[in-house]
C-alpha cells in the first residue's frame, strides 16, 4: 500500500475508532434532535387539557352528532359532553367536572356565531377537538370528497415559471432542506478540521514530525492527513444522515408533512461540487494553522479567522431569504469561504443560474487546490519549530 | 564510495550561521561519531544530510547521491527530540511507523514481536504509549528505528535516558548492527561512549568542524610530547626530561622537544628501574573535546 494511504488509514482509524468521536461527533447531533423531539412531544403532551368539555346546542347541529376523527398524537382526547341547560353546563363547570362549555345559539346555523365560557385558559388543542366536531356534523351530508377537500382546505403551490420547482404548504420542509444539509456540513467540517489541527499541533508537541519526515515526504503526509480528515467528516455525515433518515422512513407513514420531504439533484450537486471542496479547502486551512502554531489552544483562537466567513451567510439569513438574488447574495456565493452556506441558502429559495454555480464551484475547487499547496508549504516551514510560532509573512516569503 | 558525503556545506536561521562550511564522509560499514558541544550545529548537520533542511550552499551526496523518497526505506534515523504517537498503543505506532517505511504488515508483526522481547517489552505492546515509563519509551523509539533493517542507520544521543543497563543493551545492538555491514552515525556528546564505539569521528563547535578523523590518529595527534610510567623506584634524572609529573600513583614524564618515548624507555631499562607500566600519555576523547571547545587547543 503507498505510505499516502497508510497516512490515510492512521489518521482514519486514530480518529474514527475512538470513544471520544463516537460519543461527541457522531451521537451529539441524533441526541440533540431525539432531545428536542422530545421536548416537542413532552410540551405539547403537557398542553393537552383532557377535563372534558361541554356545549349548549340550541341550534339542533349536534342532536344525535357524528363523531370527528381521533386526534393525531400527541393531542389526547378531550371528552365532549352535551348539557341541556347553560344552568347544567354551568354547575358541571364551576365543580371542575369540565374546563369549558360552548352554547350554540338557535341561529348558528345562518350566522357561525357561537360563544365559549371558561374560567381558566382554554387550550387550543381542546378547542380544535370541538371545532373538529362541529365541522363534522356541518358536512354529515355533504359528499365525502367534496366533505374533505373542503377540510383539508386550500392549498397555494407557488411554481418556477419553468415549472421546475414548487412548493406549497406540503413540502415547504424542503426549503430549508439544503440550509440544514449546509449547516451540518459546516458542523462535520470543523468539527473535523479541529482534529486534523489537533493532530499536526500533536505531533509537533510530542517530536513524532521528524521521524514522519524521513519516512514519507511533507506533501504526501499532508496530503494523506487532508484525505483522511475528509473521510473522517464524511463518515460522519452519512450517520448523521442515517440517524436522521431512519425516523423519517419510520415516521412518514404517520407525520403528513414528512412525506413531502425530498431533496432535489441539485441540491446534491452544490453538496458535491461546492461543499465537497470547501471541506478540502477548510481541511487544508486547518492544517496550515496547525502546522504554524506551536500550541493547540494558540491554534483554537486562529480559527475564527476561517470560521467567521463560513458562517457570515447565516448570520445574514434574513437579507438573504427575502433577496435571494441581491448583488450581495450573489457576491456572497462566489466568494470562497461564505460560498457553501450561501449557494445552499439560496437553493432552496431561488433558481441559481448554471454560471452562478459553475463559477462558485470551481472557484471552491482552486481555493481548495491553492489551501493544500499553502498547508504543504507552512507544514515544511513550520513542522521543527518547536515552541516557536511560524509567521504567515515567513508561508507567504519567496525563499 | 562514502554512505554520506558532505561537502562544504554552510546552512543559517537567521543570522545565526548552524552550519559554516562542514565537510566530511562516512564510509560504508563504518561507525562514525559525530561530536559537539550542545548547540554545535551537529542536529542540524544531521537534518541537512537527511534533507530536512536545504543547505544554502554545499552538497549531500547519501547512499550514493542526492536524498530521494525510496532512500527513506533504507534509513533509520532515531532523532534526539524522541518522537512516538502518545495515545496509541504502542504495537500500533510500530506497525504504523513500520509501515511508512515500506514494511508490510507481516513483517513489522515479526520483526516487532522480536524486538519487543529483546527489549522486555513484550508484556506492554498494547499499552498506550504514553503510559510507558521514560524508558520503555526510549526502547521502544530504538525498536521504531531497526525495525525496516536500514542500511544506514543515524542516532542521535542514543544513550539520554537511559540506565547503565539498557545503555549496555542499545551499546550491544549498535555493535551488532555495524558487524552486520550497517553505516552507523552515532552523534553525542558523552565522549566515553563515542571513545568506546567509533573508529572515526567529526568534532562540530559553532558550526565548524575542528576535528576528523581516526580517532587514534587524533589522540596521537593530542598527546603531546609525554609518557605515563608506574614504579616502585625512585625515579632518577632522565636526560630529554623536562618536567615530572606524579599523578594518581603513576608518574608523567613530560618530554623535551626532540626526545622520543623509546629513548626515555631505553634510559630507564639502563638504570634498572623497575617498570609495573610504560605507556605514551595519550589524552582521553573528554580532553581533546573540552581543549577544542574551550580554545586551548589547536586543531591539528
Amino acid at each position: 500500500m503507498n505510505k499516502l494511504w497508510h497516512v490515510v488509514w492512521h489518521e482514519y482509524r486514530r480518529h474514527v475508532f475512538n470513544r471520544r468521536f463516537v460519543l461527541v461527533s457522531l451521537l451529539s447531533v441524533p441526541l440533540v434532535i431525539l432531545v428536542m423531539v422530545g421536548l416537542i412531544y413532552l410540551i405539547i403532551s403537557l398542553d393537552v387539557n383532557t377535563t372534558p368539555l361541554g356545549y349548549v346546542d340550541y341550534s339542533g347541529l349536534l342532536v344525535d352528532p357524528v363523531s370527528a376523527p381521533a386526534p393525531e398524537p400527541p393531542d389526547k382526547l378531550v371528552p365532549i359532553l352535551p348539557f341541556a341547560t347553560e344552568a347544567a353546563a354551568r354547575s358541571a363547570l364551576d365543580a371542575g367536572q369540565i374546563q369549558a362549555y360552548y352554547i350554540l345559539p338557535a341561529d348558528y346555523l345562518s350566522t357561525g356565531h357561537l360563544s365559549v365560557v371558561h374560567l381558566g385558559a382554554l387550550k387550543t388543542p381542546a378547542s380544535s377537538q370541538f371545532y373538529a366536531l362541529l365541522t363534522a356534523n356541518l358536512l354529515r351530508n355533504t359528499d365525502p370528497v367534496i366533505a374533505n377537500r373542503l377540510v383539508k382546505g386550500s392549498e397555494i403551490i407557488v411554481q418556477s415559471p419553468d415549472g421546475s420547482r414548487s412548493i406549497s404548504s406540503k413540502n415547504w420542509f424542503n426549503v430549508v432542506i439544503p440550509m440544514v444539509a449546509g449547516i451540518a456540513f459546516i458542523i462535520a467540517m470543523f468539527s473535523t478540521g479541529g482534529y486534523l489541527m489537533q493532530a499536526v499541533v500533536e505531533e509537533k508537541e510530542n517530536r513524532t514530525m521528524e521521524v514522519i519526515i524521513t519516512s514519507v515526504s511533507p506533501n504526501q503526509f499532508m496530503a494523506g492527513k487532508i484525505i483522511g480528515d475528509t473521510a473522517i467528516g464524511l463518515t460522519q455525515i452519512v450517520l448523521w444522515m442515517v440517524f436522521i433518515l431512519i425516523p423519517i422512513l419510520v415516521l412518514r407513514n404517520r407525520i403528513s408533512f414528512l412525506q413531502g420531504i425530498q431533496i432535489a439533484p441539485q441540491t446534491l450537486f452544490l453538496l458535491f461540487f461546492v461543499m465537497f471542496p470547501a471541506f478540502i479547502l477548510v481541511s487544508a486551512l486547518m492544517a496550515a494553522i496547525g502546522a504554524t502554531v506551536s500550541e493547540a489552544r494558540e491554534g483554537q483562537q486562529m480559527v475564527g479567522i476561517i470560521s467567521l466567513p463560513i458562517w457570515i451567510p447565516y448570520m445574514l439569513t434574513g437579507s438573504l431569504m427575502s433577496s435571494p438574488n441581491s448583488p450581495l447574495a450573489i457576491g456572497l456565493s462566489l466568494f470562497p469561504l461564505t460560498a457553501p452556506l450561501t449557494m445552499l441558502l439560496r437553493d432552496g429559495l431561488t433558481i441559481l443560474p448554471f454560471w452562478q454555480i459553475a463559477l462558485s464551484a470551481s472557484l471552491q475547487v482552486l481555493c481548495a487546490v491553492a489551501a493544500i499547496w499553502l498547508a504543504g508549504r507552512a507544514f515544511r516551514l513550520g513542522m521543527l519549530r518547536y515552541g516557536k510560532r511560524l509567521k504567515w509573512r515567513e508561508v507567504f516569503a519567496k525563499n | 564510495m562514502p554512505a554520506v558525503d558532505l561537502s562544504h556545506i554552510t546552512k543559517s536561521f537567521g543570522p545565526v550561521k548552524a552550519v559554516d562550511d562542514v565537510s566530511f564522509s562516512v564510509e560504508k560499514g563504518e561507525l562514525f561519531g559525530l561530536l559537539g558541544p550542545n548547540g554545535a550545529g551537529k542536529t542540524t548537520s544531521l537534518r541537512v544530510m537527511l534533507d530536512i533542511f536545504k543547505p544554502e550552499s554545499g552538497s549531500v551526496a547519501i547512499l550514493g547521491g542526492p536524498m530521494n523518497e525510496s532512500k527513506k526505506d533504507r534509513i533509520g534515523y532515531m532523532p534526539e527530540e524522541r518522537g512516538l504517537y502518545q495515545d496509541i498503543p504502542l504495537d500500533r505506532c510500530l506497525a504504523y511507523l513500520g509501515s511508512l517505511k515500506g514494511l508490510s504488515l507481516a513483517d513489522v508483526k515479526q520483526r516487532s514481536t522480536s524486538y519487543l522481547e529483546r527489549f522486555d517489552l513484550t508484556a506492554y505492546k498494547t499499552k498506550k504509549v504514553k503510559e510507558l515509563s521514560k524508558g520503555m519509551q526510549q526502547k521502544a523509539q530504538v525498536i521504531a528505528t531497526l525495525l525496516h533493517q536500514p542500511e544506514l542507520l543515524i542516532v542521535d544521543e542514543p544513550f539520554g535516558g537511559l540506565d547503565p543497563v539498557n545503555t549496555q543493551m542499545v551499546k550491544e545492538l549498535l555493535l551488532e548492527q555495524h558487524q552486520q555491514g550497517v553505516t552507523i552515525i552515532l552523534c553525542s556528546h558523552q565522549m566515553h561512549q563515542v571513545e568506546e564505539l567509533c573508529d572515526r569521528i567529526v568534532l562540530i563547535d559553532h558550526g565548524k568542524v575542528m576535528l576528523y578523523g581516526a580517532l587514534n590518529d587524533i589522540r596521537h595527534q593530542f598527546s603531546g610530547n609525554a609518557v605515563t610510567l608506574r614504579t616502585a623506584d625512585k625515579i632518577p634524572a632522565l636526560q630529554g626530561v623536562d618536567r615530572v609529573e606524579p599523578l594518581n600513583g603513576t608518574v608523567k614524564l613530560h618530554l623535551l622537544p626532540g626526545t622520543a618515548p623509546q629513548d626515555v624507555l631505553r634510559s630507564l631499562v639502563a638504570q634498572n628501574v623497575n617498570l609495573e607500566q610504560f605507556e605514551i600519555s595519550m589524552p582521553t576523547l573528554d580532553e581533546i573535546f573540552i581543549r577544542v571547545v574551550q580554545g586551548q587547543g589547536t586543531v591539528p
